[in-house]
């Protein structure tokens, strides 16, 4: 049984009803599923019913029938009523279907009520720890932001753990729901080519760059509050960094890439105040031209402050401090009116010890690279040398592509069907454990301390453009320069 | 061999996004049985003031068939399309072809912009980009002022300068520092400069080569302009001693003198109507040299595939090109 809390909102409609349609078309979805929806919005079933049908675009046929069955209860999440009539709505679905008081909450909502609707979900007897309910299971999904700053990430963590087991919380990051996020796991390990050259020894930093050219849009109100490195780099961007620089996992579990990620997050040292300015840029984008269309500056969007100080752009420099990694920069950023919508991990390789070729002979000859091209255009390029055709001996960086599209026939699943599902059979794997969060935050929250001082530099950047130029001084001091992929 | 392209799938829009021609793409390659995606090896970015010259480049490169399969985005600027709300058309082609037996996918794109965006076209050209290949922005009509912004989409600029006004010569030399520039005429020329340089091998003619008292280039202003600056500059000739005339088809000729009197002439020239050049080394009262060569088929894409695989500076055409700027 599915409980999604904010069922009334856009995350629902956007994301979770095409990904309960997809796995009911998919026959992935147990023959006993139903949906409850909770929300303060004052819906029926029928409504909510309503809304579901509508929220998915070019649902297969069998969809009305799926959606008859969804429930709806209203209520605000401060008033044990709702809590108390959610029960009874579990209970009489428990006796129709059989679902055996098995149950999965989903956390739709605002940040600020998950603590508060986990609180009350325990006071009402819907929340049994593992232990409590040998042979069924009760699970909550809740999606990001964990916390806004280490201390109340660890507060809410407090909160939860008052009701559930970690066991029980499967914290969504949706990158990690990405067949080509996954797939980094699939390059390293699978291969016994990539892997001894993945080190010190040959690579001489990693770029990680996860760019929008879209604008805060209606989200002001959060942005504002949040900003660029909380909305993205805390959580989306550590995520891929921990995947592309972890050690090899003993498994392929939960616990097996867990814990290897924890260990390579523990391996960036904690900036100190003094460092942040060096290491860290900090962006606001101004008026520009973003894919042929004239967009204002961030402070001149709908519910943005006149004076605001909020991060649009961040990139960063970032070492790992462990025998893999020493010695080699990794090289963050994200940023909103970029000039197009693009997520990649790129691996530049040092270059050879000696080039036996002429000056002349290898001008076109670029350093090797292996990008991973997370979306859009899904794949993987590998960049080296080879010689042009002809007499003459040059030699000219040419591409190698592997493409997602090209190889596989197979549809790959959206990200949230994919942790959906994951979360219905209880594989945790591509979900956030706690010490994750907690190590994240434990990076970050200097930059945004040093960040909170009145006299803290923001560089501005024109929409359309790949951000500013004390990005660009970050990388040219150490002789590198950012892709533009 | 390659074959011609064939049409795949279509689609068109009269207002539209880039977001939407990109959903477009994906749509129109998803029903096809298997390489969907990545068989091009450039973007190639053809930007027309006329509508007639988007067509010959367009029909130039579907001529290339599966060699050089590029995503091919087309800009037409109508000139009076500059005023009035920014606005985007777009027609989005998938095509197909096939090389050596291999099939190969790839995207023409054709888009029509409107009002103040026709200024700001690299914010349409970076989002439509291929990641990781290089981008030729090919102006078949015009030259660009070097602070054009669409130079900072572009890696390479591809332009004929047979198709140029006879003052693109000096806004050339100042793009050439800012982006490796190839010239279709100048790939063209080729057989011209290497006919004429093998002229003078052998000790009989090799001499003359320091003794060149006047140079004679007829053709259209381009490739007659880069010939001369060419000759001019490789044998560092004083000014005033190439002389160019309007004429067509190309033809070059290098009168010598040597210090002890003897004279030569060099001369290479197509025929009119003919596709072989003809060269001719004449030593007066002395030996004579001759040589043919076969010039491809006139057809839209000559000098294309050659251009296209030399996506990088060419310091003996940048020389020439200063040479013959005023």
């Amino acid at each position: 049984m599915l409980v999604v809390f904010g069922a009334s909102g856009d995350l629902t409609a956007r994301k979770l009803m095409p990904a309960v349609e997809r796995l009911a078309r998919r026959r992935l979805l147990p023959t006993a599923f139903s949906l409850v929806g909770v929300a303060r919005t004052a819906w029926t079933d029928d409504d909510f019913q309503t809304h579901a049908l509508a929220a998915v675009k070019d649902a297969g046929p069998g969809w009305p029938s799926v959606v008859k069955t969804f429930s709806y209860v209203a209520g605000d999440y401060a008033e044990g009523d709702t809590f108390e009539r959610l029960r009874t709505v579990l209970e009489d679905i428990d006796r129709a279907h059989g679902t055996g008081g098995n149950r999965v909450f989903y956390m739709a909502t605002v940040p600020n009520v998950f603590a508060s609707v986990a609180g009350a979900l325990g006071a009402h007897g819907l929340a049994r720890r593992t232990d409590e309910t040998p042979g069924s299971f009760v699970r909550l999904v809740i999606e990001k932001p964990f916390g806004h700053d280490l201390p109340s990430a660890d507060q809410l963590d407090r909160d939860l753990h008052a009701v559930f087991d970690e066991s029980q919380l499967y914290r969504i990051d949706h990158y990690l729901g990405k067949e080509t996020v996954q797939n980094v796991l699939a390059l390293r390990f699978a291969n016994a080519i990539f892997e001894p050259n993945w080190n010190r020894n040959y690579v001489d930093h990693v770029q990680i760059t996860v760019a929008e050219s879209v604008g805060v849009g209606h989200r002001g109100g959060f942005y504002e509050s949040a900003g660029a490195l909380r909305d993205i780099v805390q959580n989306h961007v550590m995520q891929v960094l921990a995947l592309t620089a972890m050690e090899s996992p003993a498994t392929i579990d939960a616990h097996g890439i867990r814990d290897e990620k924890v260990k390579v997050l523990r391996s960036i040292a904690t900036m100190r105040p003094d460092e942040v300015a060096g290491n860290v840029v900090r962006g606001q984008y101004d008026r520009g031209w973003v894919e042929g269309a004239e967009e204002v500056g961030y402070r001149d969007e709908e519910g943005i402050a006149a004076e605001s100080r909020t991060d649009t752009y961040v990139a960063a420099r970032l070492e790992i401090d462990n025998w893999r990694w020493a010695g080699v920069p990794f090289f963050l950023r994200t940023g909103k009116r970029l000039p197009k919508r693009v997520t990649e991990v790129a691996l530049g390789f040092r270059a050879v010890p000696h080039l036996p070729f002429p000056e002349g002979m290898a001008k076109g000859l670029g350093p090797n690279a292996l990008v991973l091209r997370i979306q859009p255009d899904e794949g993987i390029t590998l960049r080296f040398g080879a010689k042009v055709p002809g007499q003459a001996f040059r030699v000219r960086t040419v591409n190698m592509d592997f493409s997602y599209g090209a190889a596989f026939v197979e549809e790959s699943p959206e990200a949230y069907e994919r942790l959906l599902l994951d979360a219905m059979t209880g594989d945790p794997t591509l979900f956030i454990r706690d010490d994750e969060v907690d190590q994240a935050w434990r990076i970050w929250d200097p930059v945004l301390e040093a960040w909170g001082e009145a006299d803290a530099p923001l560089a501005r950047y024109e929409a359309g453009t790949w951000g500013p130029a004390e990005a660009d001084a970050l990388l040219a001091q150490d002789g590198r320069s950012w892709r533009n992929p | 061999m390659a074959q011609p392209v064939t049409t795949l799938g279509l689609w068109s829009e009269e207002t539209t996004t880039v977001g939407q021609v990109l959903g477009a793409l994906e749509a129109l390659r998803r029903p096809e049985p298997m390489p969907a995606t990545r068989t091009s090896v450039m973007t190639l970015v053809i930007i027309a003031r006329q509508r007639g010259s988007a067509l010959r480049a367009q029909e130039a490169i579907h001529e290339l068939g599966g060699h050089h399969p590029a995503r091919v985005l087309t800009f037409w600027l109508d000139p009076d399309a500059t005023e009035g709300a920014p606005g985007l058309a777009a027609q989005v082609r998938l095509l197909g072809g096939e090389t050596d037996g291999k099939e190969l996918w790839f995207e023409d794109i054709e888009l029509d912009v409107h009002g103040a965006a026709t200024g700001y076209l690299h914010s349409l050209i970076e989002p439509l980009t291929l990641s990781d290949l290089p981008v030729v922005a090919w102006f078949v009509d015009s030259v660009p002022s070097a602070d054009d912004p669409l130079l900072l989409a572009a890696d390479v600029l591809l332009v004929d300068t047979r198709q140029l006004s006879d003052d693109c010569f000096p806004s050339l030399a100042s793009l050439i520092d800012r982006r490796p520039v190839v010239d279709l005429s100048w790939v063209r020329l080729q057989p011209w400069r290497e006919l004429l340089a093998g002229l003078f091998e052998g000790p009989d003619f090799r001499p003359f080569v320091h003794h060149v008292k006047r140079v004679g280039v007829a053709g259209r202003f381009g490739p007659r302009s880069l010939l001369g600056g060419w000759v001019a500059d490789r044998l560092d000739l004083p000014d005033g001693s190439v002389h160019l005339t309007q004429a067509a088809p190309v033809s070059i000729r290098l009168q010598c003198e040597d210090p002890s009197g003897g004279t030569a002439t060099f001369e290479v020239a197509r025929l009119a109507g003919g596709r072989m050049v003809h060269a001719r080394a004449d030593v007066v009262g002395g030996p004579t040299s001759e040589a043919v060569l076969q010039l491809p088929e006139a057809t839209p894409a000559w000098g294309l595939p050659d251009a296209l695989s030399r996506l990088e500076r060419d310091p003996v055409f940048e020389s020439a090109l200063r040479r013959a700027s005023p």
